[in-house]
């Protein structure tokens, strides 16, 4: 909503300047977007009156005029009708600069020196050429002469362009933006014309005057649809004459974002920009029939708007109609074929409430957004119609001459029922925390020109209170706290004190597993990870290319039903194409290799309404993980740098038992991964990117990865507890032994830790599968490290447990001790 | 004295003294003081004297010892030093060479920037609350004042998954969520951080999928005031303390009165510039009061409890705080972006 500041004022006479004004509407919730100075951009353009006109010698639709600016003589061609002796007028001298940098200079016009031009209002304002019948400005003959256009019109002017929040409807106009700026300043309202009289905005809303003239009307209005439109207004203006608007309001239109059209068009586009109360003009002479609608549009109706284009209207729209069919789109845009024209002489002006949500639903089907529809959808005063349509027809008269039929056609099943709340100052204080005097609240509501009544107290409680009229333009106000933000607003949020709660910190909901995650994010950064978070919106390509069908829960996606790309146009269902995304665009930016990790919910289909969600962790490493160094091999992404890694993980959790079944599903390569299971249940896969999906993603190998569910984790972990620290000195000891290669070395090392007694810990340090371990084969070297917690091991003890543990292994796995 | 004596002991003291390691002086050691040594072996003759040399002679002896003993211990710290001498001048690295290379992780910026965020606010009495992603239209605009039709739907493009279910558009179901889960208990003080999802084309400053930081505090005193002091001091720690933080009124559905939180921009100081629109104002946050309808939905009594809640545009936040001028680069999951977030 652009704002003219000297528009502004018009209403209220403001204490500030536009900055300031600026500042103080930010502060009060009509948010500034931007506050800009407009100055039309001209020079040399001043007041001259036409001292003598002769016929041109060589054309007769051209004059030839001597002009007086205040004392220098200019000799000027001109065809407008208005270019005689006597007039006053606007002379661009040679040298004036227009807008859009067009420069006047001396011309020669059919072979006679013109010194100049005489403007039209929109060479003027816009530089550019005289419309259809637009004459040149004529100004009355008292004007100074000599004087520069923009001392005599308002042409430079501050701009204040407000960005409206939904709640503030009441300010889509200069008028409900005066109210504002009068309750902030405290300056007094002034209405303009006849809506004083008809009390526009007042608490109870507007209402007619006594002894208004009435008088039989052309048209009936018929309103079959009033759950779309209650009420319609149409005033007749008689006898109007085709011009252009006065400077002055064309130039406010413009400030506005409004183009010019004719004083007919203009006037109703002002008064809206005045009211907020949008109009429309129909030639009267080309309605049809006696009565006017406001109708839901049946089967194949078809519209030309005024833009014209052919609109066929969706069923059901709201349109109006006269007796042979649609005229408007109500609350949108009117019909070509009752609109002014320059041989209309008679208008009958709707001013109407349309339903908010029908206006919107309608302009957004249509994709027609107009300044109309902007004002009907976010509600207007349902009062007001008469008041506007009556200040519309004087406003019209005054630019376009015509006189205003009495009375008005009109309908209205609308019942005035004013809104009254009842506020009490207990509530004022319990939200805002400050106790806001009572008469600081009385300024403010009535300030904003809300009815503030004493409670009647039919309660008979104590309590202080009153009882609020609102105005029916407030369609944002509708229950005590509206009220209380309208005190906090104009009180001012600057002048609340700074507390901090206080009551004692609560209990609130565990925030423990949450703690407990960032400890394990806090984990995969220790071990050089590097934490991704990736767009949780993919494609089902994404999926298939990771090998999981309709028929893997992985496969079968959540969908959008609107998605704004096939590429998100589904919810993750793994961690997995995310991740893999990352490491196909780092190795684009040729990056050797890195380690990543994310943590974050997979979506699965689910038979309860809302879809399941699950928290995962998934890991991804790819290429160099540790480059050769000096001192140092290379390594490389690896199943077991995965496994050492989700081991470790595992092991933090403090979950025991966890088993590595070989082979785990797509995307994993089935040699070389592995299902993780604890506790009996699946809690993850580990291992290297299968074949088929390097290629299908064009990924460079090798890539391993890992997800985990991280619900699983928390739910199988175990709370920290202490172990007391063995006093005892550990003793180690290396076992060796040939088994046959086929056995899984998992299990021997399990087998080991069963059996033996008292042990820290079994790691095997080496595989050897050369001589002398024979062929099908291979020796296992392990070292044992013992430790007992009451007493220091004797070598007799030690003896007897690998004893113990040799002949076990044997028994498994045929296991034969090397010596 | 005793010729065996005098001669023992100069040979000892020579020996030692000739000692060239500590090896060889433990081989004197040996041969002297040792078991079968030449002064163990001396004091074996004394029964070999008349009865009236024997004490002098013992005295000699052990003396002998004792001088013997401090001899070879004097030499033994002479050479000890010396080896240490050797070795500080013999060993000796190329210091210039690179380190063991290790490479550290790093947690996202966006999780950086949360961590902050919710340890200030743990400060004063905040726990977390996480709530879902996939949401009900009930819980994501019905419980929040938004019915159907409500112009604040058109302010939060959406992705549906069915007519009655979407992408959460902000985390302030978590608001409903978290007050049910309390079931009445007060005071309720808690914020939602978690990943949100509107329905905009991707540019330098929207994603699809961005966060947001909810918190809420409910109870029977909770005033505007508190509200203002909670987010001012927030803003204060977390910008910094010379940022100059503004409440501008403002409006959401599901509270009233509401603000928008303004910090002076943190790039321009609040000259202007066009990061802030040359406004020299930050938006980052919205907030206000619960509406008495939200209170309700969440199973209080709106006429016995108050409260504030407000919401945080993580990213924002991070962007502001890293100097990130993409959003894009949070989802990027580039290594040369994220590596940028090592350390402490």
């Amino acid at each position: 909503m652009k704002v003219p500041f000297k528009w502004l004022n018009e209403y209220v006479t403001l204490p500030w300047d536009a900055e300031e004004t600026a500042r103080r509407f930010t502060m009060a919730g009509l948010k500034v977007e931007d506050l800009y100075y407009d100055r039309l951009d001209i020079s040399g353009v001043v007041t001259a009156r036409i001292l003598k006109v002769t016929p041109h010698p060589g054309r007769n639709d051209l004059k030839v005029g001597v002009l007086d600016a205040g004392g220098p003589k200019y000799c000027v061609v001109s065809g407008a009708p208005g270019f005689s002796e006597g007039n006053v007028t606007v002379l661009a001298v040679p040298g004036a600069r227009l807008p859009g940098n067009v420069v006047i200079g001396t011309r020669d016009i059919a072979g006679t020196r013109s010194e100049g031009m005489v403007l039209s209002s929109n060479e003027l304002l816009t530089g550019g050429s005289p419309r259809p019948r637009e004459d040149i400005i004529l100004l009355p003959s008292d004007t100074p002469l000599g004087k520069p256009a923009e001392d005599i019109f308002e042409l430079d002017d501050w701009v204040i362009d407000l960005e409206l929040t939904v709640n503030f409807s009441h300010c889509l106009s200069i008028l409900g933006v005066a109210i504002e700026a009068s309750a902030l300043s405290g300056a007094p309202l002034r209405l303009p014309g006849i809506l004083e009289k008809w009390q526009w905005a007042s608490p109870r809303g507007s209402a007619e005057p006594e002894g208004m003239p009435k008088a039989k009307q052309k048209f009936a209005i018929e309103l079959p649809d009033p759950d779309l439109c209650p009420r319609y207004v149409g005033k007749t203006v008689r006898g109007v004459t085709f011009r252009y608007s006065p400077v002055k309001v064309e130039r406010r239109l413009w400030l506005s974002g409004m183009r010019p059209v004719n004083a007919v068009v203009d006037a109703t586009n002002y008064v809206m920009l005045e009211t907020g109360q949008p109009l429309h003009a129909f030639d009267e002479d080309r309605l049809r029939g006696r009565a006017i609608f406001a109708r839901r549009s049946r089967p194949g109706e078809v519209i030309v708007t005024l833009d014209g284009e052919e609109r066929s209207l969706p069923e059901g729209t709201l349109v109006i109609a006269d007796e042979a069919g649609p005229v408007a789109i109500a609350g949108v845009m009117g019909g070509k074929e009752t609109e002014v024209t320059e041989d209309t002489k008679n208008l009958l002006l709707e001013s109407a409430y349309f339903s908010p949500l029908s206006v919107r639903l309608t302009s957004q089907k249509l994709k027609l957004r107009t300044e109309a529809a902007l004002r009907f959808e976010k509600g207007v005063d349902p009062t007001a119609q008469a008041a506007v349509a009556e200040r519309a027809a004087e406003m019209i008269s005054a630019l376009a001459g015509g006189e205003p039929y009495p009375g008005r056609a009109e309908t209205n099943v609308l019942s005035p029922c004013p809104k009254v709340i009842r506020l009490r100052s207990k509530s004022v204080e319990r939200t805002l925390g400050v106790a806001v005097s009572r008469e600081e609240c009385e300024t403010i509501l009535s300030g904003l020109r809300f009815g503030v009544e004493k409670s009647p107290d039919k309660t008979g409680s104590s309590e202080d209170s009153w009882c609020i009229v609102v105005p029916p333009r407030r369609v944002d106000i509708s229950e005590e706290i509206d009220l209380v933000e309208e005190i906090a607003r104009y009180y001012g949020y600057e002048r609340f004190p700074e507390r901090h709660l206080s009551k004692a910190i609560p209990g609130g909901p565990p925030g423990k597993d949450f703690v407990r995650v960032e400890r394990l994010r806090d984990f995969l950064v220790s071990l050089g990870g590097l934490e991704a978070i990736s767009n949780s919106l993919i494609s089902p390509s994404d999926l298939a290319k990771l090998g999981w069908d309709e028929k893997d829960p992985r496969g079968n996606p959540v969908r959008l039903t609107n998605p704004l790309s096939s590429s998100e146009s589904c919810l993750r269902t793994s961690l997995l194409p995310g991740l893999l995304k990352a490491v196909i665009a780092n190795q684009r930016a040729k990056v050797p290799g890195a380690l990543l990790w994310e943590i974050g919910n997979v979506f699965f289909r689910s038979s309860e309404e809302l879809p399941l969600e699950v928290r995962e962790l998934g890991i991804v490493s790819f290429g160099l993980q540790r480059p050769k160094t000096w001192l140092e091999d290379e390594s490389l992404s690896s199943f077991f740098q995965m496994k050492g890694l989700v081991t470790a993980i595992l092991e933090l959790a403090g979950i025991e038992d966890v088993t590595f079944l070989p082979k785990a599903s797509m995307p994993f390569h089935p040699g070389k991964s592995a299902r993780i299971v604890a506790k009996g249940s699946t809690v993850g896969e580990v291992g290297e990117l299968h074949p088929a999906c390097e290629s299908a993603l064009e990924i460079i190998p090798p890539v391993s990865m890992a997800w985990l569910s991280l619900d699983a984790l928390l739910g199988l972990s175990q709370e920290k507890k202490f172990t007391p620290i063995s006093r005892f000195m550990p003793v180690e000891r290396d076992l060796a032994v040939v088994v046959p290669e086929e056995v899984p070395a998992g299990e021997v090392l399990g087998a080991i830790k069963q059996t033996g007694k008292d042990l820290v810990s079994v790691t095997l340090f080496d595989i050897w599968r050369k001589p002398p371990v024979p062929e099908g084969f291979k020796s296992l070297a392990v070292r044992i490290v013992y430790q007992a917690f009451d007493r220091t091991l004797t070598e007799e003890e030690i003896a007897v447990d690998r004893q113990n543990i040799v002949r076990e292994l044997e028994r498994r796995f045929g296991a034969k001790q090397r010596v | 004295m005793d010729d065996r004596i005098r001669a023992v002991k100069e040979k000892a003291l020579e020996q030692i003294e000739r000692a060239q390691s500590l090896g060889e002086l433990e081989a004197v050691r040996v041969r002297y003081l040792g078991r079968k040594g030449e002064i163990p072996l001396l004091l074996k003759t004394i029964g070999t004297l008349p009865p009236e040399e024997r004490p002098s002679f013992g005295a000699e002896v052990n003396s002998l010892r004792e001088r013997v003993e401090q001899a070879l211990e004097r030499k033994r710290q002479e050479l000890e030093r010396q080896v240490i001498e050797a070795r500080v001048t013999e060993e000796k690295v190329d210091t210039s060479l690179p380190g063991q290379y290790f490479e550290p992780g790093a947690l996202h910026p966006l999780t950086r920037a949360l961590r902050d965020i919710i340890g200030i606010f743990y400060g004063m009495g905040f726990t977390v609350y996480e709530s879902r992603e996939t949401e009900t239209d009930e819980m994501n605009f019905v419980k929040l004042n938004i019915a159907p039709g409500h112009p604040a739907r058109d302010m939060q493009e959406t992705f549906y998954l069915t007519e009655s279910t979407l992408l959460r558009t902000h985390t302030s179901p978590g608001q409903v969520r978290g007050m049910l889960s309390m079931a009445g208990e007060l005071p309720v003080r808690f914020v939602v951080p978690g990943r949100v999802y509107r329905r905009d084309p991707t540019d330098a400053s929207h994603h699809p999928v961005f966060h947001q930081v909810e918190g809420l505090a409910v109870d029977t005193d909770v005033s505007f005031c508190d509200l203002r002091g909670v987010v001012m001091s927030f803003a204060k720690r977390f910008f910094g303390e010379e940022t100059r933080i503004r409440l501008r009124p403002s409006y959401f559905p599901f509270t009233e009165p509401s603000c928008e939180v303004d910090v002076s921009c943190v790039l321009c100081k609040g000259k202007g510039c066009s990061v802030c629109g040359n406004s020299g104002w930050l938006e980052v946050a919205g907030a206000g009061m619960v509406h008495p309808n939200v209170i309700r939905n969440g199973g209080y009594d709106p006429e016995r409890v108050t409260g504030f809640a407000f919401g945080f545009g993580l990213d924002r936040l991070a962007m502001l705080k890293y100097g990130i001028d993409d959003i894009r680069l949070f989802y990027s999951n580039d290594k040369r972006f994220l590596s940028q977030f090592r350390g402490f």
